[in-house]
């Protein structure tokens, strides 16, 4: 029977809002709170599984148990540093490091995994919970519908924090659990908000430049989620970000 | 005000409850008459009309977007300018039609519109719609844009009111209250037809609904100022089209760009007008301020420039039209390039007029494709700009000084173009409707076309000389009436040899006339041989053709007449199939410009004299090239008898049968008519009773004139009837097995002619020929109507048939024609690995077009066979 009295805070690799992750050997728990319901837990287990099942590098899951009266969910200890951390480190390298950050999430795009939720379902809910006004949320939801829906492994929350590089130099990506199906420029625009909302606007350019440049993708097919995600992100409620956020999606469609 | 409660829609349910009724409410209109629709589309516009400064009042209290002044403007001209362009339409059963021509059209409804409203034109754009529905018996089902439903449903209510006072169906229109994307899509995917106008989400949303959609897409009108133009007119029409409700009408400029050579002039009339030039820095404010993202921020839309200036941080006078930032860049990544539905105005310097286009195109590709673009210049002088610039702009409106705004709507500064608040971007744009949409975009168009006749004509050369020993007279006109000098004669070596051209020479002299011989055409002439002899005619320069001989060297001076006249023709163009000689393809080219062409027949059949054919054999391919054209009918006709007093008997024989068959094959043809029944039949009775004499004459040598003559005039006049009635399917098999097996023509005819009588004649064919004039399988009775002419009498048309038969195989046998293919094909073998090539060319063949009987190639292969062995079998 693992406990929780088992682990010290030596052991604490990550805190947050509702989880706890511990080193355990060469594993990681990661362990919810009750304000997660079953079915999240279970559910972000499944992602993962099926991210692993592709053939990605991520850590597997090794298994979802119950300690006393928490979930958690096992999956391998990956050694290494953040590509976060790297970048911050060695500033000089911070253009090569971000060009590898673009080549992972490439890579995850060339994947698909059918049974992953859909993103542009999930944008729509995300948009109806938003607190914006019924003409905004009408705006928002014209503009999702017609956007396309593709069928690309969208990570959901792919910044240099959730990429590990092994001693061997291997990159990994981990926290899997805002992870979709749909269109990669959806995916590209988080991105690019996240870089924004972490006081790097200029690395915010910089990616953008260099996604559309490696996908040949048009700047402003990846534009046009920008109110998306911004929208959905605002369901998070985060008071620093709530300025910010309304003005990218306070936009109005083109006449 | 209207105080009427409704119900209200603010879920799926309730939509569906309205729609319901709104659908009933339409199946009621759709009975109403033109008057009764005219009373209610009157009553409507005047209400709306009425109502256009609460209504504008409203819409800006509502949206916080635009002036109410140009609101008042757009409402009016919604209903009055809307209401003008169509009182006197038609849009209620028959709308035209034309009785001699058996065609009718009539217009019904389409049944529900769903019509979606912008917030940048919420009451005007929704008096139009109600309206264009409610003319055309449409029910018409509003969904407001959230931001802007009160004053959309307030003008909807009006419009509705006015329209049931006036004698509508309760429930004609219906709106959704609160307006939810969900309930928009339901409302698409359930009406008949979808009106979008607003951005490309909603237009998107209407193309996917799966009902057919008349969106619109966004505009990013660029205005090019030309050196030439009057730059006070310019500049000022662009304030005013800018400023007219804050720049909110998607038509409405968003660059303007000018030369070098009066950018300085243009700049100092805009200032001078009250627009403000941005410096760099305020540029950089007001591009953070506009756009974000790519986006257009939804907080200036519709605002002043004042206000807009506020916003950025940057300061300008209270009374700021436009604000204006000199840039550079015209692709995307420049805020000012992009739609800014406000007014700020990008200006560009261009180097000269062709970099202008350059950047307009550049603007009109990254934001306004299919929708508007406007010039200035001096429309008189600078023609060839105007067009350059038509050509080059890939939108649906080009307009030429004229401001946009105005200009796009239509009637305000032109007045030919369709007053409109939808204004449709074609398929640059993602559109149906390339247009401004109006009124026949919602209706559906009845077309009822009666059976009638095809038009025929009757042609023939302008003269036909007859009569034994009229070549002399005939010629007499060379000299007297048409005053010809150079005369160029075609002919084959035979008949020249033999003093044939003698008379033709002597009286060619006699008139003074000079003239060239040509005696070089052998039997199915080639190509070579023609331009030979086109060579010779060029460097002669005859104003006359003469022609004399059979049927190979009256084509052959046909085609050198051809060459002659228009070197530069391709056969293979001439030669293209055609199934109606007055729709062809190709036109042929005009003849007789150079030289008259006069047709001397030596032999009695191939009725090329009167004819507006010829055949010419491309000597390398092998390839023969059938032409037809009425240019080709030479313009005199001599049918002397004299000279075929001494054909000899295998070419008599051969000639009289193939005249036999344009005779029989015209009758049957589906276009046949009472003329060249006439001559076909004429034809027939002459040639079954004189061809025995002259065939005799030709073995005995001693001469019978009276057979000649008759049998001369009866080819002739077969000839008229086939050159206007055309040939069948007898012919399709005879060109190819003459061609593949070296049988004479008439002989081929002969060989396949029993058979296709046969064939023709069936009552219940596989397939029978297109043509309206031919209206049921009826050849057999034509046949039988044949056998009477020639003194048969039968109990039936069956019995006439075969007696036809009998008759023609009476007459094959007694001029010394043998009844099978085999006969004269003797290594079956030979034949058989020609069948399938000549069956699929014969069924190709132009002759197979006019044919009662439409042939499967199977049954063609069938036809072959049969006369092969001569044993018929059914096909």
């Amino acid at each position: 029977m693992v406990t929780l009295k088992q682990f010290n805070e030596d052991q604490v690799i990550y805190r947050t809002e509702g989880k706890v992750i511990y080193r355990d050997g060469d594993t990681i728990l990661k362990v919810f709170d009750e304000s997660f319901t079953k079915s999240d837990i279970l559910n972000e287990a499944l992602n993962q599984a099926r991210v692993e099942e592709t053939g990605l590098k991520v850590p597997r899951i090794l298994e979802v148990l119950k300690i006393e009266d928490h979930w958690a969910i096992r999956s391998d200890f990956i050694p290494g540093k953040t590509l976060e951390t790297l970048m911050k480190e060695s500033p000089e390298k911070e253009d090569a490091y971000l060009e590898r950050f673009v080549d992972i999430q490439i890579e995850i795009f060339s994947h698909e995994a059918a049974l992953l939720n859909v993103l542009k379902e999930k944008m729509r809910r995300r948009i109806d919970q938003s607190s914006f006004d019924a003409t905004t949320r009408y705006e928002l939801q014209t503009r999702l519908a017609a956007l396309p829906t593709h069928k690309k492994i969208c990570h959901g929350d792919f910044n240099p924090s959730n990429i590990i590089i092994t001693p061997e130099d291997e990159a990994y990506v981990i926290d899997w659990s805002h992870v979709t199906q749909g269109n990669a420029s959806a995916d590209a625009a988080l991105t690019y908000m996240l870089f924004h909302l972490a006081g790097r606007p200029d690395l915010a350019q910089k990616y953008l430049k260099l996604f559309c440049l490696k996908t040949d993708t048009a700047r402003q097919y990846v534009q046009r989620w920008m109110p998306i995600v911004a929208a959905s992100q605002s369901t998070k409620n985060k008071p620093e970000e709530r300025e910010f956020l309304h003005r990218w999606v306070d936009v109005a469609d083109y006449q | 005000m209207s105080e009427k409660k409704y119900p209200v829609v603010d879920r799926l349910e309730a939509l569906k409850k309205r729609l319901k009724a709104v659908r009933e409410a339409q199946a009621i209109y759709a009975e109403y008459s033109q008057e009764e629709v005219d009373k209610i589309f009157l009553a409507a516009a005047t209400a709306a009309n009425q109502a256009r400064l609460p209504l504008a009042k409203l819409a800006v209290e509502e949206t916080g977007m635009g002036v109410v002044e140009d609101k008042v403007i757009k409402n009016n001209y919604a209903a009055e300018y809307i209401y003008n362009a169509y009182r006197n339409t038609k849009t209620c059963g028959v709308i035209s039609e034309d009785k001699s021509a058996g065609y009718k059209v009539l217009a019904e409804p389409l049944g529900v519109v769903a019509a979606v409203i912008p917030t940048t034109n919420p009451t005007s754009t929704a008096i139009f719609k109600i309206l264009i529905s409610l003319k055309t018996r449409n029910g018409v089902f509003i969904s407001p844009h959230p931001r802007a439903r009160k004053c959309t449903i307030e003008a909807t209510k009006i419009v509705l009111e006015a329209a049931v006072a006036a004698g509508a169906p309760e429930n004609i229109v219906g709106w959704i209250d609160i307006p939810s994307l969900d309930m928009t899509h339901y409302l698409m995917s359930e009406s008949d037809v979808i009106l979008a106008t607003g951005g490309p989400g909603m237009v998107k949303a209407a193309y996917s609904s799966g009902k057919p959609a008349i969106g619109v897409g966004p505009g990013n009108t660029p205005a090019i100022i030309d050196d030439s133009a009057d730059i006070l007119l310019a500049v000022n029409s662009i304030i005013h089209s800018k400023t007219f409700d804050n720049g909110m009408i998607c038509a409405s400029e968003q660059s303007v760009i000018v030369p070098e050579s009066i950018y300085d002039e243009v700049k100092a009339e805009f200032k001078r007008r009250g627009c403000y030039f941005l410096d760099p820095e305020e540029t950089d404010k007001v591009r953070e301020t506009m756009i974000i993202n790519g986006s257009l921020n939804a907080r200036i839309v519709g605002q002043s420039a004042y206000k807009i200036a506020e916003m950025a941080g940057v300061e300008v006078p209270a009374s700021t039209k436009i604000l204006l930032g000199e840039v550079e860049i015209a692709d995307d990544s420049e805020a000012f390039a992009h739609e800014k539905l406000s007014p700020v105005l990008a200006m560009y310097k261009a180097k000269d007029f062709s970099h202008a286009l350059d950047i307009a195109s550049q603007l009109i590709a990254d934001g306004g494709m299919g929708h508007t673009s406007s010039v200035y210049l001096n429309e008189r002088r600078e023609k060839e700009k105007l067009n350059a610039f038509t050509e080059r702009m890939k939108t649906c409106r080009i307009l030429v000084n004229t401001p946009s705004s105005h200009g796009g709507i239509g009637d305000l500064y032109n007045f030919k173009m369709t007053p409109s608040m939808t204004l449709g971007c074609g398929s640059w744009g993602g559109n149906s409707v390339a247009e401004n949409v109006g009124v026949k975009h919602l209706l559906n168009i009845k077309t009822v076309a009666e059976r009638r006749e095809n038009m025929l004509w009757f042609r023939a050369p302008e003269k036909t000389y007859i009569k034994p020993g009229c070549l002399p007279f005939a010629l007499d006109e060379l000299g007297t009436v048409n005053k010809r000098e150079r005369a160029f004669v075609v002919t084959d070596e035979f008949l020249y040899k033999n003093g044939y051209t003698k008379q033709i020479e002597e009286k060619l002299t006699e008139l003074g006339i000079r003239y060239q011989v040509f005696s070089e055409v052998a039997p199915d002439p080639t190509l070579a041989c023609a331009r030979k002899g086109a060579e010779q005619m060029k460097h002669f320069e005859p104003d006359v053709i003469i022609a004399l001989g059979g049927g190979s060297p009256m084509d052959a001076a046909k085609i050198m007449w051809v060459l002659y006249e228009h070197p530069e023709v391709d056969f293979m163009d001439m030669a293209m199939r055609f199934m109606d000689i007055r729709k062809r393809v190709y036109t042929f080219p005009k003849m007789g410009e150079k030289a008259y062409f006069i047709a001397i027949p030596t032999t009695s059949g191939t009725g090329s004299e009167v004819t507006p054919f010829a055949v010419i054999t491309d000597e390398k391919t092998g390839v023969k090239y059938p032409l037809t054209d009425y240019e080709l009918m030479p313009d005199m006709a001599v049918v002397d008898s004299d000279l075929m007093m001494n054909a000899p008997p295998s070419l008599t024989a051969a000639s009289g049968i193939d005249a036999v068959s344009h005779a029989l094959e015209a009758y049957a043809s589906v276009m046949a008519t009472d003329f060249t029944d006439g001559l076909a039949i004429k034809a027939l009775q002459t040639i079954f009773e004189y061809l025995p004499q002259a065939y005799d004459s030709a073995v005995s040598k001693k001469p019978a004139p009276e057979a000649r003559e008759k049998m001369a005039n009866a080819a002739t006049m077969a000839g008229m009837a086939f050159a206007n009635a055309f040939l069948g399917v007898m012919h399709s098999t005879a060109h190819k097995l003459g061609a593949f097996h070296h049988i004479p023509h008439g002989i081929a005819n002969a060989l396949m002619m029993t058979e296709v009588l046969r064939f023709n004649a069936k009552e219940a064919p596989t397939k029978m020929g297109t043509f309206p004039q031919y209206d049921h399988p009826k050849t057999l009775a034509r046949y039988a109507e044949i056998a009477r002419a020639l003194g048969e009498e039968g109990a039936d048309d069956e019995e006439l048939l075969e007696k036809l038969i009998a008759k023609i195989n009476r007459l094959k046998e007694r001029i010394g024609i043998k009844p099978a293919i085999k006969d004269y094909v003797p290594d079956e073998e030979a034949f058989m690995s020609t069948l399938d090539e000549m069956t699929e060319q014969a069924f190709d063949d132009q002759c197979t077009g006019a044919n009662p009987r439409y042939p499967l190639m199977s049954e063609i292969k069938q036809l072959y066979l049969n006369a092969y062995y001569g044993e018929h079998k059914e096909v």
